[in-house]
């Protein structure tokens, strides 16, 4: 089993909360700049501990992340991690240029020799609002995109393309990716939706902002349309997402989070503007399964976030187990984590003590 | 995508005419004023979309149906798809067309790639709709005629009205000619001569091509000195068929500006 380690580079600095977009006239570029210090720092100890991959996203208009554009931060990272694997958790296709997106994991691709992993997924609702698109066309241009982009990476002559959402008289993009075929695809595979278009294209799952009967049973489905076409998904096709903090004990773990403050109940950062969410979800963003979808967003109090398999929160030998849960139930074989931001460096205490304690057990399971 | 209602079936407005050469009777179907455009049909013989009706509000749309082909008397003269060019260009002629705009749909590609060949100095451009020139070397021509299946043809077949379909007769006569006229999948004696072919061509490949792989438009971008390739997503090897509109959006911006089509003359002012 793999582990990574996923941060969206926040914000460590006083700001509004349950709000978007979020004001920025409380900024301050030190704070900002020590945030992602902190966070390439972070990685970078993920990449001398053995931790498989290091995982960006993207995220706009708020202090929960400071990389609106993960190829950028990836690109800082290609410097910095110099064995695992750069993952871009994703990069929010239907709102970007599908050739400059296809050109920025070429770069990434070179730049790292072979190592990223190109997510590609639709974003949360309120993501449509930041460059002006209509979110009731984000499973087209999705599905547009992703078959472009694709088709830019591998086609060695120039070609255009007349879409319905995109239209372009000659691409021949240079560097063309260094991986063979191309760089493996992570999208999502939540929604009844996102797993057919998976299964259909032979792509990889991730499965995040959920919890583990949710997963487990889109897993599920996934694996069953992929069997419908002609083929059987490993392990490492899928990805489960989970917060997660380790201290020495299990005592020690929960009074971290509750003495930061951790522990409360707090607004999703998507659904923080009601009026946005519910505008895209009348326009269709969620699909067919429009309740198990928004259903998913929902924040619970910490006891049900450790039992939904929200957050990993414990000892080393408590978090093995409960990784070793959501491997059994979910058929995942990439575990991702987010380490939560605490103070006195117990953050890195805790990519510490999973990378030394927990991650060598992992290669058991 | 919702159903869009139609007044009348493609080609509804297209009127059946006569023309002599080489021969042969031949009959065609025209539309529209301006620039002519000659359409050459693929191996199912003519087939409307609304794709021909969209051009002719800008040119005068030639449908030709080639000898043999419909229900014309079987064409047992023409020995080779070279023949066969020289005959319609023959027919081109007969209706007084000195330079006129070529379009060829899979077999009919084939065709008007060696009209251009044979007269390059009447061809002012060349469109290759999904064309049957180069294909896979182990490419296999499936025994039922693939123009006859819709799935093999369009991406979206319940999309498509109800067409006519021919009479049994007059599929087995245009599949035996078919066989006989369309040559080796990889032919050099016609790849030989694209590197020298003064002509704007615009080789176009649905994404869901099932017939010929959209990848072959790749070969014609590499040997013919003025080619663009563009793939048109979400359509099948009828590409005009199942996305009209975008095809004739492209197809026409290159019948206007050959190769300077590729800068943009979009208006993107929002508002002034």
């Amino acid at each position: 089993m793999k582990a990574a380690v996923f941060s969206p580079s926040p914000y460590h600095g006083p700001a509004p909360r349950g709000t978007w977009p979020v004001p920025t006239d409380a900024f301050s570029a030190e704070l900002a700049q020590q945030s992602l210090a902190t966070s390439l720092d972070n990685f970078q100890l993920a990449d001398e501990l053995g931790f498989d991959w290091v995982s960006v996203a993207e995220h706009h208009f708020a202090p929960m992340s400071l990389t609106p554009n993960p190829m950028i931060m990836a690109g800082a990272l290609t410097q910095r991690v110099r064995r695992a694997r750069v993952a871009l958790l994703g990069a929010t296709i239907p709102i970007l240029n599908p050739v400059r997106v296809a050109e920025e994991f070429a770069m990434l691709d070179n730049l790292t020799g072979g190592r990223i992993v190109a997510g590609m997924l639709r974003g949360t609702s309120n993501e449509y609002v930041t460059y002006n698109i209509n979110p009731a066309e984000s499973w087209e241009r999705f599905e547009e995109a992703l078959e472009l982009i694709v088709k830019a990476w591998t086609e060695p002559q120039p070609f255009g393309w007349q879409g319905r959402y995109y239209e372009y008289r000659t691409i021949s993009i240079w560097p063309k990716p260094a991986q063979l075929p191309h760089p493996p695809i992570y999208v999502s595979g939540s929604s009844p939706e996102s797993g057919e278009l998976a299964a259909r294209h032979r792509l990889h799952v991730g499965f995040a902002f959920t919890t583990v009967p949710i997963a487990r049973e889109a897993a599920r489905r996934f694996r069953q349309q992929a069997n419908a076409y002609g083929w059987e998904p490993t392990p490492d096709h899928v990805l489960y997402r989970v917060t997660a903090h380790v201290a020495e004990t299990d005592e020690q773990a929960y009074e971290d989070l509750y003495a930061a403050g951790a522990a409360e109940r707090r607004p999703a950062f998507s659904t923080s503007n009601r009026a946005v969410d519910d505008a895209a979800a009348g326009a269709g963003y969620y699909g067919r399964d429009q309740a198990t979808q928004r259903a998913r967003l929902e924040t619970h109090a910490l006891d049900q976030r450790v039992a939904l398999g929200q957050i990993l929160l414990g000892s080393p030998e408590t978090v093995l187990d409960r990784v070793r849960w959501i491997r059994d139930e979910v058929g995942a074989g990439i575990i991702e984590l987010i380490f939560q931001p605490l103070p006195q460096g117990k953050t890195r205490r805790a990519i510490e003590l999973f990378g030394t304690q927990v991650l060598p057990r992992l290669r058991e399971l | 995508m919702p159903e869009q209602p139609r007044a009348a079936l493609p080609g509804a407005a297209f009127v059946e005419r006569y023309v002599e050469a080489d021969g042969f009777r031949i009959r065609y179907l025209e539309a529209g004023q301006g620039q002519p455009l000659v359409w050459l049909h693929g191996a199912g013989g003519v087939r409307f979309s609304r794709a021909q009706d969209l051009l002719a509000e800008r040119y005068r749309v030639i449908v030709f149906e080639a000898p043999g082909f419909g229900h014309s008397p079987a064409n047992e003269r023409s020995a080779s798809i070279r023949d066969l060019a020289r005959t319609m260009a023959q027919a081109t002629t007969a209706l007084g067309l000195e330079r006129y705009n070529l379009l060829g749909h899979s077999f009919g590609g084939r065709l008007a790639l060696w009209l251009a060949i044979q007269a390059p100095e009447r061809i002012q451009a060349l469109v290759l709709a999904a064309p049957a020139a180069i294909l896979p070397e182990d490419h296999v021509r499936p025994v039922t005629p693939p123009e006859s299946q819709a799935q093999l043809l369009y991406a979206h077949p319940e999309r498509q009205p109800p067409l006519p379909r021919p009479a049994p007769a007059v599929l087995a006569k245009q599949e035996a000619l078919v066989r006989r006229l369309r040559g080796p999948n990889r032919d050099p004696e016609l790849e030989d001569k694209l590197g020298s072919l003064d002509v704007p061509v615009l080789v176009l490949f649905g994404t869901r091509d099932a017939m010929i792989p959209p990848e072959m438009g790749r070969i014609y971008r590499e040997k013919l000195p003025n080619c663009h390739y563009i793939l048109v997503y979400d359509a099948g090897h009828a590409l005009d068929a199942d996305r009209p509109e975008a095809f004739v959006s492209v197809v026409g911006d290159f019948l206007e500006r050959h190769e300077s089509f590729v800068v943009s003359q979009a208006n993107a002012l929002i508002n002034p």
